[in-house]
């Protein structure tokens, strides 16, 4: 029972992350068929925020999130204007590679910028903070985060189902000539996408620094993870990302408890048997 | 008249010059070592502190040093080849153990060198040491820590530094000494507090290894284990795996951990409350600074094994007089690598001394029977002789040993050294207090 207690809790709580991680992937790649190899480097970017701002302007972390949250918004926007709308024209090739050394170049200028050294936010109300919750102590932060991904989650699929705004994406997502016959600015829904994919996961990695290190590489470690979730989710649904990601943490924590070494395995394992038995995903269209 | 008597002077003057040189050119001679060493790549950092270590040894060994209170300091030049100095040819190995073995060849065919030393990472001491075995040139390797180099059964083949298996065996002689109430400041511990062990290892070569050598030494010297894993290394999550520690209820925890994966485990030991009575890390990511730099304080407590430590010259003042003029030199202090290729240099001066030539021969002869007291070197040794100290291993230096640091007064402490017990610079922490 105890045990039980703290492998779903455990579970729940870093799934809720990895799928705030994957909604920006899901997103950009339900509205453009793109995937974005640069995704991870987001997320290491909102983490050296939260590390940057707490170090060196000794602000609280909490108050870095909608910081990061504004620069990955930013940084998706302007990946869109400057990089990928150019590249849209190109084969299918042309676009992997060019989100590919987007990412290749985010993260050796943060090498560049920030050495190769781990580091971690040490300050901040709720850093290194434990509640005890019977059976389980769990990493205030964490409970913190869960919180704010559904949160997050919540304004997103508000915003898609319930708003005009939303309406145009889904439109394009579904049939981007035919929403463009429609009047519907595709380009500005298509850069929407990346704003919103930037913010999220920008977002994601200033909680993450709440409780984790941060590095120049980090991003990779996350990015894999945001791929199976997305996958198993199905492309483009929020939904999806939502419930694929509380699935990844579980598996992860209880094959963790079981054969270590094979944790990462499981996770690919089931997402292999989702490509062969259901394509589309979870909940994909 | 007078012109002509100056010139038959000058003349006489000359020739007695003459007469006078071979035994300066002697004097003057220069004795060559080949330094095979990562100068550049990612290894380049480490390469360039080896590099220096070794350079002040070899100064501190043809020019004198008074004071210092080491024998090398006072010869200037070495005294069994007519103060001959060493001059060393430094060669970088890029960290590839082809290229690396290139340069071992060169350096023995171009630069005529007499002997080699290098190479850090063990497998470019693999490669290049064959170069000098097949060559019959002696390859001194002050630096290279994986068991199998000194298994092979090498004649031209010296390791001064402790390997791999040692350093588990001192976990276990700290333990024991834990038990038998050998460690400062510490009443005898009684085993059951202390039994069983938990092991958390990376799933890589090095850390299967570990795990390995643990499991080998717990089962010769009694020592239960309660749970032992590999996990996967770089890991995005290690709370199911410090779930996994916590749940044993073993009270001794054992790390062989990169650094990320070293600073995931304390931060989830930390939010489980969880409350081990010692905490053990295989080196690595356990000694990195990244690991001290972002834990601060919650390093506390923790124990690691280690090569060397700046806090040395407390109980080794020689150490202390010659970490100071390295850090003059190179502007930091000497660490476990750096301190390792000084004695490697040290090593060759006093077999060169001993050989009085620099055949090879001679010097084999020479390394074969060297004794370097402990009392002359700056690593918590107690000396260099050769010879087989686990089995199979040959021309393995028997006096080495590492140390275990124990991290005391963080963010602002330094590492303690409280193993071997006699070298202690302070007392042990123990229980481990938890995290606040």
């Amino acid at each position: 029972m105890e045990l039980t207690a703290q492998l779903l809790v455990y579970g729940v709580l870093m799934g809720l992350i990895f799928a705030l991680i994957a909604l920006g992937l899901s997103l950009i790649f339900g509205v453009m068929n793109i995937v974005n190899f640069a995704h991870g480097e987001f997320l290491m970017m909102g983490m050296y925020i939260a590390y940057l701002l707490s170090t060196f302007l000794h602000l609280d972390p909490l108050i870095s999130l909608p910081i990061a949250a504004g620069a990955g918004y930013l940084l998706g926007i302007g990946s869109y204007h400057i990089l990928i709308h150019r590249i849209l024209r190109g084969p299918m090739v042309a676009q992997l590679f060019g989100t590919f050394g987007l990412m290749l170049f985010l993260r050796y200028l943060a090498m560049y910028i920030f050495t190769p050294d781990v580091r971690s936010v040490k300050q901040g109300i709720l850093v290194g903070k434990t509640l005890s919750m019977g059976w389980v102590n769990v990493d205030a932060s964490k409970i913190f985060s869960a919180g704010v991904c559904l949160l997050a989650f919540a304004a997103i699929y508000w915003m898609i189902y319930r708003t005009k705004l939303g309406r145009g994406l889904r439109a394009t997502s579904i049939d981007a000539e035919a929403a463009k016959y429609m009047g519907i600015d595709t380009k500005g829904m298509n850069a929407l996408a990346w704003g919103i994919g930037g913010a999220t996961v920008a977002l994601a990695g200033a909680l993450l620094a709440h409780f984790y290190y941060v590095t120049p590489t980090v991003g990779m470690l996350f990015t894999l993870i945001a791929f199976a979730t997305v996958a198993l989710g199905g492309f483009g649904s929020i939904l999806g990302a939502f419930v694929a990601g509380i699935i990844i943490g579980l598996i992860m924590v209880i094959s963790g408890q079981l054969v270590s070494e094979l944790k990462f395995s499981f996770i690919y394992v089931v997402y292999f048997l989702v490509v062969v038995f259901r394509p589309r995903g979870l909940f994909g269209w | 008249m007078t012109w002509k008597k100056m010139g038959m002077f000058s003349l006489i003057v000359l020739f007695s010059l003459f007469l006078v040189l071979p035994n300066l050119s002697l004097a003057q001679k220069e004795v060559k070592i080949g330094v095979i060493l990562p100068l550049s790549g990612p290894l380049a950092p480490i390469g360039k502190s080896l590099k220096e270590g070794a350079e002040l040894a070899a100064d501190i060994v043809n020019k004198k040093y008074p004071g210092i209170g080491i024998p090398i300091a006072e010869w200037e030049g070495i005294p069994g080849l007519g103060g001959a100095k060493i001059k060393l040819i430094f060669s970088d190995s890029r960290g590839d153990p082809a290229w690396g073995a290139e340069q071992a060849k060169r350096l023995i065919e171009d630069e005529k060198v007499v002997g080699l030393m290098g190479a850090y990472q063990s497998a470019v001491t693999k490669t290049a040491s064959v170069e000098a075995e097949r060559a019959g040139i002696p390859f001194v390797n002050p630096d290279s820590t994986s068991p199998d180099l000194s298994k092979r059964g090498f004649k031209w083949f010296w390791r001064v530094t402790p390997h791999e298996t040692w350093f588990t065996r001192d976990l276990f002689d700290f333990l024991d000494g834990l038990v038998a109430g050998k460690a400062q400041g510490v009443k005898a511990v009684p085993k059951s507090e202390l039994e069983p062990l938990a092991v958390a290892a990376e799933n890589t070569e090095w850390g299967a290894a570990s795990l390995a050598e643990i499991e080998k030494f717990a089962k010769e010297r009694g020592w239960k284990i309660a749970e032992s894993f590999k996990y996967p290394h770089k890991a995005t999550d290690l709370t199911s795996e410090a779930r996994k520690l916590t749940a044993s209820k073993a009270p001794t925890f054992l790390f062989a951990s990169y650094v990320s994966d070293a600073i995931l485990f304390i931060k989830a030991l930390k939010e489980m409350k969880a409350t081990p009575r010692l905490i053990w890390g295989q080196n690595a990511g356990f000694i990195q600074p990244d690991f001290w730099k972002t834990l601060g304080a919650d390093v506390n407590g923790i124990v690691s094994r280690d090569v060397f430590s700046s806090v040395l010259g407390k109980v080794k003042p020689e150490a202390d007089r010659i970490n100071k003029i390295y850090k003059e030199r190179s502007g930091f202090d000497f660490d476990g690598s750096s301190a390792r290729d000084f004695i490697g240099v040290q090593v060759w001066a006093h077999a060169l001394n001993a050989a009085k030539s620099t055949d090879p021969k001679a010097l084999q002869k020479a390394l074969n029977e060297l004794h370097i007291p402990g009392k002359e070197l700056i690593m918590p040794w107690k000396g260099v002789k050769f010879g087989s100290p686990f089995p199979g291993d040959t021309n393995q230096n028997e006096l080495g040993s590492g140390i275990i640091i124990q991290y005391q007064g963080y963010p602002d402490g330094k590492p303690e050294i409280v193993f071997p017990f006699e070298m202690a610079t302070s007392r042990l922490i123990y229980p481990f207090a938890g995290w606040k």
